[in-house]
């Protein structure tokens, strides 16, 4: 127990005799925090986004003109038998066109020479997310399209494939960048402690001298630089958060609302706690590079 | 205590520190061991608290084969040994009480008892009124004994000192070897190395002359 007191203030000694260096050392890890957290943040939204289209995503199936109520019944029958779709709802010819003019908002006077109401009736289909594959879909619309009173099918995944794209892309490019920064906090953390070990070699001698375990000698530089690692994740944080708000509040939207939709939170708490952990883990392995580097023997 | 079979010490180059050291020294003894510079003293002591490895030989103390010992067994060996340094390796950053304190918490002492561990040794060499001085602010005698006061803070079964009279004038010196002395009657088993036979002769006690790394005279 007391052994344990004696680590914790060796290690507390270090951090604070390393004074500007240990300070541009935290600084210079939590920078890499922030840039691993900003990739964290957008892919992270641009997840919840591509989800909440997923889910709103429909499958929609024109019908002809002239299609007659037992047609319709037909066709119903015919989609409902599809795996992939998971409801659906009517919108006849009138309820269309007053959409149509709810969404022209006052400039309907443009459809007042048409006479005779151009707007299809449909049917909007909800897919399954399992098959929103465009292979799937493909499938789906090619077998509908072949219905008796079916106009046309349309959807619009193929955006959506590219977005979930770019999201892949981005959070191969967060691994990278994340691991090139993993590396660099952790040359930056065994630079740190190695000065550490060298300002304390004289005392590191006498400690050994006296019968100090190797437990003991190593213990404090470990725990300074899982100290210091836990530190810089948790600035970065800090300072994820407050760019974080200050954007909402230039926004002046609350999180959750941006684009009206579940978009525009924080990172994720699991994130939060891998970050933290994460730094606690680059410390104490940058603290060990060095340690067993210079404290042989 | 100690027992010494066949060692010899071999540096690199071939320089050869140790040749053939058979010795023996009982648990209480209080034994100097005399030569020159160069001669294998202090190369001799450091192979008692495994500071170095012998090249071949074997080496007892407390019925522990030094050379053999498992790395794990070291701090144990180390924390039944005081040593004092020939250049006295106090830490010039903090007060004399804090160089004290280095072996209570590698012991992993208490901080109360420690303390009172600090006190009693400071006192045992006279300088409980430095204990919050600096190293540098004590003439060399009193940081002698500022060493002497640390080896003692592991309660040794053995003491070993490295020139501890070196750069003191002789009344000095024998204020130090009465110290040592004092240790000694209270069962501590002490080795001294030293250069200077004058400085031992009129003593009586045991004297062991070592010369190019050879034991050519023991005297009891």
């Amino acid at each position: 127990m007391d052994r344990l007191r004696y680590i914790f203030e060796d290690a507390l000694i270090n951090i604070r005799r390393s004074g500007w260096g240990g300070l541009a050392s935290i600084g210079t890890m939590a920078v890499s925090f922030v840039i691993v957290g900003i990739f964290l943040i957008i892919t992270g939204n641009l997840g919840a986004l591509v989800a909440e289209w997923k889910e709103q995503f429909q499958v929609t199936v024109f019908l002809e003109d002239g299609i007659t109520g037992e047609q319709l019944a037909l066709v119903r029958k015919r989609i409902q038998n599809e795996r992939a779709v998971k409801g659906m709802t009517y919108t006849s010819k009138a309820e269309a066109l007053q959409q149509f003019k709810r969404e022209l908002q006052g400039k309907d006077s443009l459809l007042e020479g048409l006479g005779e109401n151009p707007i299809p009736a449909s049917l909007q289909l909800r897919v399954h997310e399992a098959y929103q594959t465009p292979e799937a879909l493909k499938q789906l619309t090619a077998s509908l399209g072949r219905v008796e009173g079916v106009e046309d099918v349309m959807y619009g995944q193929e955006w959506v494939d590219r977005l979930s794209a770019v999201i892949r892309l981005l959070r191969l490019l967060g691994l990278g960048v994340g691991l090139a920064l993993g590396l660099a906090s952790l040359l930056i953390v065994s630079n740190t402690i190695r000065l550490a070990v060298y300002a304390r070699a004289e005392e590191i001698e006498v400690m050994r001298l006296v019968g100090a375990s190797r437990l003991h000698v190593r213990a404090p530089f470990l725990l300074e630089g899982m100290i210091q690692g836990t530190l810089s994740a948790g600035l970065a944080l800090l300072l994820l958060y407050g760019a974080y708000r200050a954007t909402l509040w230039q926004l002046q939207v609350t999180p959750g609302q941006v684009f009206g939709m579940g978009v525009g939170s924080f990172l994720e708490l699991r994130w939060a706690v891998l970050m933290v952990v994460s730094g606690a883990g680059v410390g104490a392995f940058g603290s060990l590079i060095s340690v067993g580097r210079f404290l042989r023997a | 205590m100690i027992q010494f079979f066949h060692v010899y010490k071999t540096f690199a180059r071939d320089v050869e520190a140790l040749v053939d050291i058979n010795l023996e020294i009982e648990k209480g003894e209080f034994v100097f061991l005399v030569g020159p510079s160069g001669a294998g003293k202090t190369t001799l002591l450091r192979l008692l608290f495994h500071d170095e490895l012998p090249t071949s030989g074997q080496i007892l103390v407390n019925g522990r084969n030094v050379g053999k010992l498992p790395r794990r067994a070291l701090p144990g060996l180390r924390r039944s040994i005081g040593v004092i340094f020939q250049d006295f390796k106090l830490l010039r950053d903090r007060s004399i009480a804090d160089n004290l304190a280095v072996v209570y918490r590698v012991h992993g002492i208490p901080p109360a008892a420690g303390r009172r561990k600090v006190a009693n040794a400071l006192k045992m060499v006279g300088l409980s009124h430095k204990a919050q001085m600096m190293p540098y602010r004590l003439s060399g005698g009193e940081q002698q004994r500022v060493a002497i006061a640390r080896a003692l803070m592991s309660d040794p079964l053995l003491l070993l000192a490295d020139e501890p009279t070196g750069d003191l004038d002789s009344e000095l010196a024998l204020d130090v070897l009465r110290l040592l002395s004092e240790i000694n009657t209270k069962g501590t088993t002490i080795i001294v190395a030293t250069h200077d036979s004058n400085l031992v002769r009129d003593l009586g006690r045991r004297t062991i002359l070592l010369k190019g790394g050879r034991i050519v005279e023991d005297h009891p």
